[in-house]
């Protein structure tokens, strides 16, 4: 077993988040914006576990369970939701499914 | 038994609740909530007449508690209150369960009952009141129904601007009442009515200064509340209401309740003794006005709310003069006839489908034989013809005012009475008489038919309660009120039944037209006051607090434009304001 | 051992900005599939093999095959699926990067200032993950269950073909 600085560990958790919140932004598709909100949960799971090596408990362990969890519902609704987008628009780009706006 | 007297006011009140809710009971429901609620206390009523000798008081509970202010809601029942109580509950049961037939047809049945019962109830307070603020409880009361009842058909925008000006005219009345109870209060400190008389008595001197500013703003009220001059332009268009509300609310006892109000501070008024002679030349001069004025109206109800000012008129004559229970007792007679008149006067209107105009009447004695038969006893009893009631009231105040009035005033009651027989046997004549002009439907069925007849009972039994003293004199003033009111049927066969013609070209004539538009006082107040309020208040539309609030709204509706701009429906644009949120929360974390 | 660490954050890394840049669904899913495996080499090396076998098993595993039943339920090509043919417009790829740069560069910031704690160095076995969530997360995990429970309903109920409505 390693020890690293926990600050690294930390940004690169940071990175990843990044990433992903560059992902969501970016991309018009339904389909790469859910799969950038998995990333970033991922770098939040990564932030716990990180925390949790710190500390050598086995608490940031069990939140990066809970995450899963989180990431499992918020997924398969999501993607239901892909679903049901595509057989009524024939399309992905949330840009183009904007009736709801003010 | 005289602990019931609070179920009296509580019976109506619980009908008007029961019935706020009855828009979608069936209508028999409606009629049995809102008819018997007033039977009920008409009923109650009579247990207490009977079981009550002299005065009662009960205390219900305590309303304000402010320092040394402090007024109960509290029940007071002397001769002169159970005298109205007894009037509004019969008479107001008896219109009742007219009205449960008369308006069974349209809509809003349930919230006619609901005003309906609440008018009952709030006039009840304002004749049981102990003090002089729940008296006006029951006075605001009173006015609110008034108002709703007259705008009833509200969808007829002339119907609510009568009730708009009904509400408006009393009200000055009103204020002028509000600041004699402001007035009371700070110079006897008490509203307690007995209280008010006895200390008024220990401490104004007669034709004191504070006894006559507080008896005429106490006059104002009742003016303005009575229709007497110059707060009288309201009734003829209160008209506009349903023929039962006419006869309850402005003939038999609202337009009645400046009379109780002047009768119930009799003690002010007689440390007053101008404001007296004021009340009968007020009450002198209503009385002739309004009697010219429905020689030459067309609409049967307006020669009726005429009739009803003049009739006020006499009683405040009579009040004037100090002739206190002569005037009740006119005001019981009164509410008899009066209410059967109108009664009668809707069922017409109901048979000729909703025509006002006596013009296009005629001839309807065969078709509607009961309502002709009580309603020309309802006018014999209005034209003071014995052996009426009408008569022996009027005769009564007429008596009152010879002695103690003077001659002039006794004469003006005497011209009085002669253009009242005139201008009620003109409409019995126009109506009932002449050829038939138009085909009226069935007479009034039970439900109409049974108050007409026992109005029309009341309207000549109730003269034999109180006979009037023999002696020369009266005998004398009986023959001539007799003979002025036989004069005046006369003069009304004359021209309306011999020579038709003769009437129509009285009606062109300019000083007819004077007279049909009530002696010039709606243009004349339409010119003094509305006229410039209105422009002021249309100058001052734009001043500065109304444009203070229209950039309010301006600016509400740009933060409404720009943060409806900003729901673009995209999903990723409010991703951006989210990240754009941390990135700021970060950055505050970071730089402090 | 000390650098495989840092290798596979890295690894990580760039198979997560290979993931978003890529047009084809497939290929992104893939660099997303590389990106966890390297996460879960971080996990273990840090001293937290539970997690890490779970990374592999439930995030690789099952949550990314549904990402691939509905990318093959769907069959969709890049085109067909909304996105032009520059995934990035001439320019908008700026404003939205320099706002994950600029939320980056504050965290890290933040983080930098706390330096000084070394994390890792003893492993923390799946028995006391074990423990801990069936003592005191217990309601947690419950909750977690409940959660799972109303995802399944609701994805149930919206990817119903017939749709209220038609």
């Amino acid at each position: 077993m390693v020890t690293i600085p926990m600050e690294h560990g930390l940004i690169f958790a940071g990175a990843l988040f990044a990433l992903g919140l560059a992902g969501v932004l970016l991309r018009r598709n339904l389909l790469f914006m859910l799969l950038s909100i998995e990333i970033m949960l991922n770098a939040a799971g990564v932030a716990f576990v990180v925390a949790g090596a710190k500390w050598q408990e086995a608490d940031g362990q069990v939140m990066f369970f809970f995450i899963l969890a989180i990431a499992a519902a918020e997924v398969s609704v999501g993607l239901a939701i892909l679903l049901q987008m595509y057989h009524r628009f024939k399309t992905l780009d949330t840009d183009a499914v904007s009736r709801m706006r003010g | 038994m005289q602990d019931l007297l609070a179920l009296i006011v509580m019976l109506p009140l619980a009908g008007f609740a029961a019935l706020m809710f009855g828009r979608r009971f069936p209508r028999g429901l409606v009629a049995a909530v809102g008819v018997g609620s007033v039977g009920a206390s008409a009923a109650i009523a009579t247990i207490v007449a009977w079981g009550t000798s002299g005065t009662f008081t009960q205390p219900l509970w305590r309303w304000l508690s402010v320092g040394a202010f402090r007024v109960d809601i509290s029940l007071h029942l002397d001769p002169l209150s159970l005298a109205f109580v007894m009037v509004v509950t019969w008479v107001g049961f008896l219109i009742h369960l007219y009205s449960a037939r008369f308006m069974a047809e349209g809509e809003g049945y349930a919230r006619f009952f609901a005003w309906m019962n609440l008018f009952v109830a709030s006039m009840l307070i304002l004749v049981l009141a102990d003090n002089l603020l729940l008296l006006y409880l029951g006075w605001e009361g009173v006015g609110l129904c008034s108002y709703l009842l007259i705008g009833f058909w509200y969808k007829e925008q002339a119907n609510a601007r009568a009730a708009v000006k009904a509400f408006i005219v009393t009200r000055v009345g009103d204020a002028a009442l509000a600041v004699a109870l402001l007035l009371i209060w700070t110079s006897l400190g008490t509203l307690d009515i007995a209280a008010v008389g006895a200390k008024a008595s220990a401490q104004w001197a007669s034709g004191s200064g504070l006894a006559i500013a507080a008896a005429l703003l106490l006059l104002g009220g009742a003016v303005g509340k009575s229709a007497q001059l110059p707060l009288q332009t309201w009734l003829p268009d209160a008209m506009a209401g349903p023929t039962p509300v006419s006869a309850l609310i402005h003939a038999a006892t609202m337009v009645t309740a400046g009379v109780y109000l002047i009768a119930r501070m009799r003690a002010i008024f007689e440390l007053a003794p101008i404001v007296m002679t004021l009340v009968a030349v007020i009450g002198a001069a209503t009385l002739l006005l309004a009697g010219f004025s429905a020689l030459t109206q067309r609409d049967i109800k307006r020669v009726l709310a005429y009739s009803t000012m003049s009739q006020v008129g006499t009683m405040f004559l009579a009040l004037g003069v100090g002739a206190w229970s002569a005037s009740v007792y006119h005001f019981v007679t009164h509410a008899f006839f009066k209410s059967l008149l109108f009664l009668a006067a809707g069922v017409v209107i109901l048979r000729m489908r909703e025509e006002h105009d006596m013009f296009r009447m005629g001839g309807l004695r065969k078709k509607l034989p009961l309502t002709f038969w009580t309603f020309l006893i309802g006018a014999l009893a209005l034209s003071a013809l014995p052996p009426t009631a009408g008569f022996f009231s009027k005769d009564a105040i007429l008596a009152e005012v010879w002695k103690r009035g003077g001659a002039g005033l006794w004469l003006a009651g005497l011209v009085g009475a002669l253009i009242t027989s005139l201008y009620t046997f003109r409409m019995v004549f126009l109506v009932f008489f002449g050829e038939a002009k138009e085909e009226p439907k069935q007479d009034a069925g039970w439900t109409m038919g049974i108050p007409l007849v026992i109005l029309a009972t009341s309207s000549v039994v109730a003269g034999f309660f109180r006979l009037p003293e023999g002696g020369r004199t009266e005998w004398l003033l009986m023959s001539a009120s007799a003979a002025a009111s036989l004069a005046g049927i006369l003069i009304a066969w004359l021209i309306y039944v011999r020579r038709p013609e003769a009437g129509f070209r009285f009606g062109r004539t300019k000083l007819a037209a004077f007279w049909l538009s009530g002696w010039g006082f709606d243009v004349a107040y339409d010119t003094l006051f509305v006229r410039p309020l209105a422009g002021f208040a249309r100058v001052n539309r734009g001043d500065f607090i109304d444009a203070f609030f229209r950039a309010l709204a301006a600016l509400a509706l740009l933060d409404h434009r720009a943060f409806s701009g900003s729901v673009t429906g995209r999903v990723r644009w409010y991703v951006a304001g989210l990240a754009c949120g941390a990135v700021v929360v970060v950055a505050v974390l970071v730089l402090l | 051992m000390t650098a495989v660490f840092y290798i596979s954050s890295v690894v990580a890394l760039v198979a997560t900005a290979m993931t978003i840049t890529r047009r084809n669904p497939v290929h992104a899913l893939l660099y997303f599939i590389v990106s966890l495996l390297a996460v879960a080499v971080d996990f273990f090396v840090l001293g937290a093999p539970f997690v890490a076998a779970i990374e592999v098993i439930v995030y690789a595993g099952a949550i990314m095959v549904l990402f691939v039943f509905v990318i093959m339920t769907l069959n969709v090509s890049s085109e067909a699926a909304g996105e032009k043919p520059a995934i990035f417009a001439r320019g908008a790829w700026i404003g939205p990067s320099a706002l994950a740069f600029a939320l980056l560069v504050e965290l890290a910031y933040v983080i930098a200032k706390s330096a000084g704690a070394a994390a890792g160095g003893v492993s923390v076995p799946p028995a006391e993950v074990g423990r801990a969530l069936y003592g005191p997360y217990l309601i947690a995990v419950e909750l977690a269950s409940l959660l799972l429970l109303a995802g399944l309903v609701g994805a149930y109920h919206l990817g119903r073909r017939e749709v209220a409505g038609k």
